[in-house]
């Protein structure tokens, strides 16, 4: 067995993972969300938190502004990877905390969860980085095939890492979807993860030529034929942290504050109680330090050059 | 369905650790656009005669680096505020450069860009629309501006005809899905229409904004036989003023980068200022195009040089081939790598003599 505290300690350090550690790890996690349905039943109270992106330190933030995971129950949105610096620690510390507490984290698998995805945004890249070789990417990537594609809270509340698809409009249509493979470029399993809403009339493709585009009436539609009264999803940053959309059936939810280092933005998480009221939590990003104060988050300034 | 917002940190007063975080921010700020400590190469290209020669710029802002020629310490003060505001600005005989970085737009502002401002448009994703650098010479009346709203305006309200690379793809795999079992399973009406682009716009925000002039009309007089003296600019003279900025970023929803920023270096003499917008959209095609002013002050001349680079996705990665790196793409994500290695397909330079 495994000391997973002691490796939830050393990742919230940002202190290196033995690449054994990691495949243990992501073996363990795998056999765990294996029994998991596409759509994951979540009771109340429970914390819903948007992409991560990873950014270890909010991600710290946001356990300790949100109760933490001891004492709070959390859904995850997806996107823990790409972009942020600590894509590896943020991802590896939800698992342990997942393996940990099994009952209180549930994972939701975003667009970034992708072998071709984060061989583009950074994370292949930092674990080149970090081991010397591509193995730790990898054993993720296995991870990620098996994560849920969405949850359901008291019967009342979707969520999901992007929006809604034209091809399964029940959640019981999206439970018979086989999961367990590399995100396709096409058919509902892509649309949840990819869809956004806008203020569109009905179902109309993205001027990009690919994903779909909803509006108000396949919300409404989406929570009269479910019998639910909201969809969470992430995906899109919010400045202030969370978007209500529709009359507050669709809320956006965004957990990565000052986004890519430079975008000054908060984030939020939403909490959802007994009662179903939601309450907004917002927190700001920290300047992180290691143990003799000095900010270690690498900043994206650049330096003053004869650029011609 | 009841609803509790906890209002933001900062209402009563301001934390400690906040104001902390403030000073922090600040101090990488200003050290940030600080000059290099003069090392031996600098030292050794700058004539003796410029650096014993009395400085002539004034530094309009506490909050400027402080400057060896300025002969004076300055101890910034930080308004405690997050995220930080930061406005330097500069005077060099009647030239006035002045920038100004903020967040992203918030909800409210986004909402009145939308649907006021630039109607028809879905938004990039975030937008510095309250950031700018901006030239301006009061006593010849004239001013250039770089913003994000102006080089929005120049994005097209229709269809570009660029697709994502798996556009074919995934439209035949939905006409398909369509046919064959639409009449069961598409209880939710979805029909060929749905695979329609209604809202037309240039998903790619393709610009080629200029800066924006503060006079009726335009006073550049367009001269494709001038150049920029890059023999001037190459020269390391003192940098005395130096910013860099993103105007708006897309990352096409996963599908590559849309980029505008904007960069200035003001030396005694002469300023530089590059825009360049920066389009990858990934196994389609790149894009890089460049808008270089450049002031010689006493002089009062203003020259403008933009050129257009486009090349197919796959074209310009070949070019890449003695790639040492484990990603040979990493090389398509860096713009001046892409700027060399594209063809220039429209060059055009215009000039101003006051």
């Amino acid at each position: 067995m495994m000391d997973l505290d002691k490796i939830i300690a050393s990742l919230r350090e940002g202190k290196h993972i033995p690449e054994e550690t990691v495949f243990r790890l992501c073996l363990n996690s795998q056999e765990l969300l294996m029994n998991e349905g596409n759509v994951t039943q979540v009771d109340t109270p429970v914390t819903i938190c948007g992409d991560i992106h990873g950014q270890l330190h909010d991600l710290l933030t946001l356990f300790e502004k949100s109760g933490g995971v001891e004492k709070t129950r959390y859904i995850f949105l997806g996107d823990f990877v790409d972009r942020g610096f600590y894509s590896l620690e943020s991802f590896l510390l939800l698992l342990c905390y997942k393996l940990r507490y099994p009952d209180r984290i549930t994972l939701i698998r975003g667009n970034h969860e992708t072998r071709q995805i984060t061989k583009v945004y950074g994370f292949y890249d930092e674990v080149v980085r970090k081991y010397g070789n591509s193995n730790v990417w990898r054993y993720c990537c296995e991870v990620f095939d098996y994560l849920s594609l969405g949850a359901i809270i008291n019967n009342t509340i979707f969520c999901v890492h992007g929006g809604l698809s034209p091809d399964m409009t029940t959640v019981d249509e999206i439970r018979t979807i086989d999961r367990k493979q590399e995100v396709p470029h096409e058919g509902a399993m892509c649309d949840l993860l990819w869809s956004d809403p806008e203020d569109v009339d009905t179902w109309s493709l993205s001027p990009r030529g690919a994903g779909f585009l909803f509006g108000k009436r396949e919300v409404d539609q989406f929570l009269e034929k479910n019998n639910v009264e909201l969809i969470a999803r992430a995906h899109q940053l919010v400045m202030e942290g969370y978007k209500e959309m529709f009359d507050g059936g669709l809320v956006t939810v965004w957990s990565a504050p000052n986004y890519c280092y430079r975008c000054g933005n908060v984030a939020a998480v939403l909490k959802i109680d007994d009662e179903l009221n939601r309450e907004y939590t917002i927190f700001e990003a920290v300047q992180a330090q290691n143990e003799v104060g000095n900010a270690i988050i690498p900043t994206k300034k650049s330096q003053m050059d004869y650029f011609l | 369905m009841s609803q509790k917002n906890t209002p933001p940190l900062r209402s009563p007063g301001i934390n400690t650790v906040q104001i902390n975080a403030a000073r922090e921010m600040h101090a990488q700020t200003v050290r940030a656009r600080r000059m290099p400590m003069p090392t031996s190469a600098i030292t050794a290209s700058s004539s003796p005669a410029t650096s014993t020669m009395p400085p002539r710029h004034t530094c309009n802002n506490p909050n400027n680096p402080p400057c060896v020629h300025c002969g004076s310490v300055i101890i910034p003060s930080p308004r405690a505020t997050l995220p930080l505001e930061d406005n330097p600005s500069i005077s060099i005989n009647d030239w006035t450069i002045s920038s100004k970085k903020k967040p992203i737009l918030n909800s409210q502002e986004l909402d009145v860009w939308e649907n006021e401002k630039l109607k028809g448009l879905t938004l990039p994703e975030m937008i510095f629309g309250n950031n700018y650098i901006r030239i301006e010479n009061v006593k010849l009346d004239w001013s250039i501006e770089f913003n994000a709203l102006d080089a929005l305006k120049n994005v097209q309200l229709q269809d570009s005809g660029i697709r994502v690379a798996y556009s074919n793809d995934w439209i035949n795999s939905k006409r398909r899905q369509n046919s064959t079992n639409g009449a069961q399973r598409f209880t939710n009406d979805v029909k060929d229409d749905s695979l329609n682009i209604i809202h037309k716009y240039d998903w790619t925000y393709t610009t080629r904004y200029k800066g924006t002039e503060k006079s009726p009309e335009s006073r550049f007089l367009l001269d494709n036989d001038q150049t920029l003296p890059l023999d001037k600019l190459a020269v390391h003279d003192k940098i005395l003023f130096y910013d860099d900025m993103i105007l708006f970023e897309d990352e096409l929803a996963d599908n590559g980068i849309s980029i505008l920023n904007v960069k200035i270096r003001v030396m005694n003499e002469r300023l530089l200022l590059l825009s360049r917008f920066f389009l990858r959209v990934d196994d389609v095609l790149v894009r890089v195009y460049d808008t270089r002013l450049y002031v010689e002050f006493d002089e009062n001349r203003v020259v403008r040089e933009s050129k257009e680079f486009e090349g197919k996705y796959h074209d310009v990665l070949a070019k890449h081939r003695l790639s040492q790196s484990h990603d040979p793409k990493a090389a398509l994500r860096d713009s001046n790598w892409v700027a060399q290695n594209t063809p220039m397909i429209k060059r055009e330079c215009e000039i101003i003599q006051f």
